[in-house]
């Protein structure tokens, strides 16, 4: 026989978030607080899933930005140590050549001016760079001149690139301005006259072609290279901080031998990398700093929006995945509720029917012992009354009569009982016949007219016209709505209603649905009106075994019955049963 | 030959004595066998003296639904009312198959005792 569950339920998608604790089922659930598996399962398989992709790409930043830091370190570190390389060797060369005039020319060739404006011709033939060469005496007088510039006869003892340039072997100034206007440098070397006396020989350097050489340097237009004097004055122009002569707003970076590189501790927005090198040749310090500075953003800038749209992708998956995640998460612990309720659900009917079955057993067991002893009374104080009534001998003797009557009465009680008992617990033969419920139920209805007409009930019947003839036990099927519609009468007050709904369940079912406005049964007793014996009933009313027979024949008539009742409202009961019963096999 | 209306088989000795006394008094004739055996004896001893036999199913020799079918042999006319304390829906059914006329539960009640005697009188004649 298939079985069909005693508790009907719709089952929704998070009934496990949102069902009411049900104290029956409880006790046989595996798993009681459900939100925490929910909670637990969904951290578990976000941790487990997220964070190996999270470390990744943590990882990965880090390690792109530290190998990114040390090319740009390394990129840096070359172009500065060869931008130096050239500057020295640029100066080196001129300061040579100069020496090389001076020890090899005497001093009064020197001061012939075409003859210097030979010599400056040929160093602008052989190296280049060179503006105007002069002699200046140690008074600072200017002896002889050559170059583009009408200086002669100026006095130079009061500047102060005279004033150093005279007292070293070599020479080499700053950038600056001077008589003629235009930013120059100027290197010296100091000789000697025949006479001991000190003189320099002085050429300007041109420095446009000092500033086209740095700019050979630059790799890409985010390297700014130029040239700072120790007071953190422009030398060259810079295209981050300006023209010449201008104060660059950086700290001066402290003294070295070597090329360093430093990476100044400044947000990110302008985070950069500078080079620097102080600048010496081998015979004489300068006041240059050779200054590289590359800006992080504008070189990383392909690295880094590389990388922000790596980390948006990820963040994309792991938003996906945690739906994901809440949803499979969500589904399995739904499933596993709903097969865990069914499970409890089915435990509990279990529990009940072997319950009732065990008590049956009992009862019946106890039944048949009893009829025995039972028929017994009934027949001796029977047959004492009978002695009474026909030999006549106390018939005058009410009060003897009255109480044999009292025998036979609590008899009667007793065998109405057992009989009930034994009905409960007989495993009765099905006949199935065509049955109209509407007849049927009507036939029930007519036994309680004169209730009906003497309490003031209203009664309605529905029968929906699609309600076909069912083919079932018929009187089971009569003594089932004998009596659901024998409690209902009971139950309703004076003046209350009572329906029954006969609907159709297409395609195999049909539903009777008795619904009553009396007392209604609290919600303590609903688990149990199917025990046999269990009764609210005042006394003499009823032997509580009417709802378990009734349970039980609906049981064999292959259907269902279900109760629902608020206390002070009403009942409902609402028996489904099969269109066409199966016959059973015998066990 | 002496015919008597009711011939009772039943281990319960107390309740058959005092089942043929009560019908006694309502001028019924009865008469009390104690197991199977006895009753089948007194059955073929006296062919169509009874006008109707009271049986039990749980008798201390033979079930009572082989006596049912020995007395359906012997007598296939004489109704038979099963009277018992432990009938099963099967035995009420097998009983009613083999030609019981009615399957009656413990206890009692005389009255109707009597007057489905009265009913099978009338067919008896």
């Amino acid at each position: 026989m298939k079985r069909q569950p005693l508790i009907i339920k719709n089952q929704r998608w998070l009934d496990f978030l949102f069902h009411r604790p049900n104290i029956h089922l409880a006790s046989f659930q595996t798993i009681s607080n459900y939100p925490r598996i929910w909670i637990i399962s969904i951290l578990i398989l976000a941790v487990t899933s997220l964070s190996p992709l999270v470390m990744a790409t943590f990882i990965n930043n880090r390690l792109i930005h530290k190998s990114v830091d040390a090319e740009l370190v390394l990129q840096t570190d070359r172009v500065t140590s060869n931008a130096k390389r050239s500057m020295r060797f640029f100066l080196e060369e001129r300061l040579n050549a100069l020496r090389f005039i001076v020890n090899e020319l005497p001093y009064y060739t020197l001061i012939d001016n075409q003859h210097l404006a030979k010599i400056l011709s040929n160093l602008k033939l052989g190296f280049g760079g060179f503006t105007d060469l002069s002699i200046i005496d140690a008074d600072g007088s200017q002896i002889a001149y050559a170059g583009p510039f009408n200086l002669e006869g100026k006095n130079y003892k009061t500047q102060s690139w005279f004033t150093q340039g005279i007292e070293q072997d070599s020479f080499i100034s700053e950038v600056f301005t001077g008589y003629r206007d235009i930013p120059h440098i100027i290197i010296s070397v100091r000789s000697k006259t025949a006479y001991s006396r000190h003189f320099l020989l002085r050429a300007t350097l041109d420095t446009q072609r000092l500033m086209d050489m740095l700019s050979s340097y630059k790799t890409n237009v985010h390297t700014d290279i130029f040239l700072l004097n120790h007071s953190g004055i422009l030398q060259t122009p810079s295209t981050i901080f300006g023209k010449v002569f201008t104060t660059a707003p950086i700290n001066i970076p402290a003294f070295s031998d070597t090329t360093q590189v430093i990476t100044p501790e400044t947000n990110k927005e302008n985070a950069s990398v500078i080079g620097y090198s102080y600048i010496d040749t081998e015979a004489v310090t300068t006041p240059f700093i050779l200054m590289v500075h590359k800006k992080k953003s504008d070189v990383m800038g392909t690295w880094l929006n590389l990388g922000k749209t790596f980390n948006w992708i990820i963040g994309i998956c792991c938003l996906v995945m945690m739906v994901i995640i809440t949803l499979v998460s969500t589904f399995m612990v739904n499933q596993l509720y709903l097969a865990d309720q069914a499970k409890a659900e089915t435990m509990l009917k279990m529990e009940q029917s072997q319950q009732l079955a065990c008590i049956g057993q009992l009862s019946a067991g106890i039944a048949h012992e009893i009829n025995n002893p039972l028929a017994l009374i009934n027949e001796t104080a029977g047959y004492l009354k009978d002695l009474y009534q026909y030999t006549g001998e106390h018939r005058s003797d009410k009060e003897i009569t009255e109480l044999l009557d009292d025998i036979l009465e609590a008899v009667s009680r007793c065998g109405t009982i057992t009989s009930q008992l034994l009905g409960f617990v007989r495993q009765f033969d099905v006949q199935i016949s065509s049955v109209n419920v509407e007849k049927l139920i009507n036939g029930i209805l007519s036994f309680h007219k004169k209730e009906t007409e003497y309490k003031g009930i209203h009664v309605t019947t529905m029968i929906a016209p699609n309600v076909p003839a069912i083919e079932t036990d018929r009187g089971k099927l009569q003594q089932i709505l004998l009596n659901l519609i024998n409690n209902a009468f009971q139950a309703i007050e004076a003046n209350g209603c009572l329906d029954i709904m006969v609907s159709h369940l297409p395609p195999k079912k049909i539903s009777i649905e008795i619904k009553d406005t009396g007392c209604g049964i609290p919600e303590e007793n609903l688990k149990r009106i199917h025990e046999p014996f269990f009764s609210t009933k005042k006394e003499k009313m009823g032997t509580g075994l009417g709802l378990s027979i009734t349970y039980g024949l609906v049981k064999k008539l292959q259907g269902t019955i279900r109760v629902e009742s608020s206390a002070g409202i009403g009942t409902i009961f609402t028996v489904t049963l099969p269109v066409k019963m199966q016959k059973e096999e015998k066990a | 030959m002496k015919h008597i209306d009711i011939l009772i088989i039943d281990d319960e000795t107390k309740f058959a004595d005092m089942l043929g006394r009560r019908l006694s008094l309502r001028g019924v004739t009865c008469h009390a066998c104690y197991d199977g055996q006895s009753g089948l004896d007194w059955i073929r001893s006296n062919p169509g003296a009874a006008t109707l036999i009271l049986l039990d199913l749980k008798l201390p020799d033979i079930y009572g639904t082989q006596v049912l079918a020995y007395i359906k042999e012997i007598d296939p006319a004489v109704p038979v009312f099963i009277i018992t304390g432990h009938g099963t829906r099967e035995d009420e059914t097998a009983c009613l198959a083999m030609g019981a006329s009615e399957f009656i539960h413990k206890p009692v009640n005389i009255d109707q005792l009597t007057t489905l005697l009265n009913h099978a009188r009338g067919e008896r004649k």
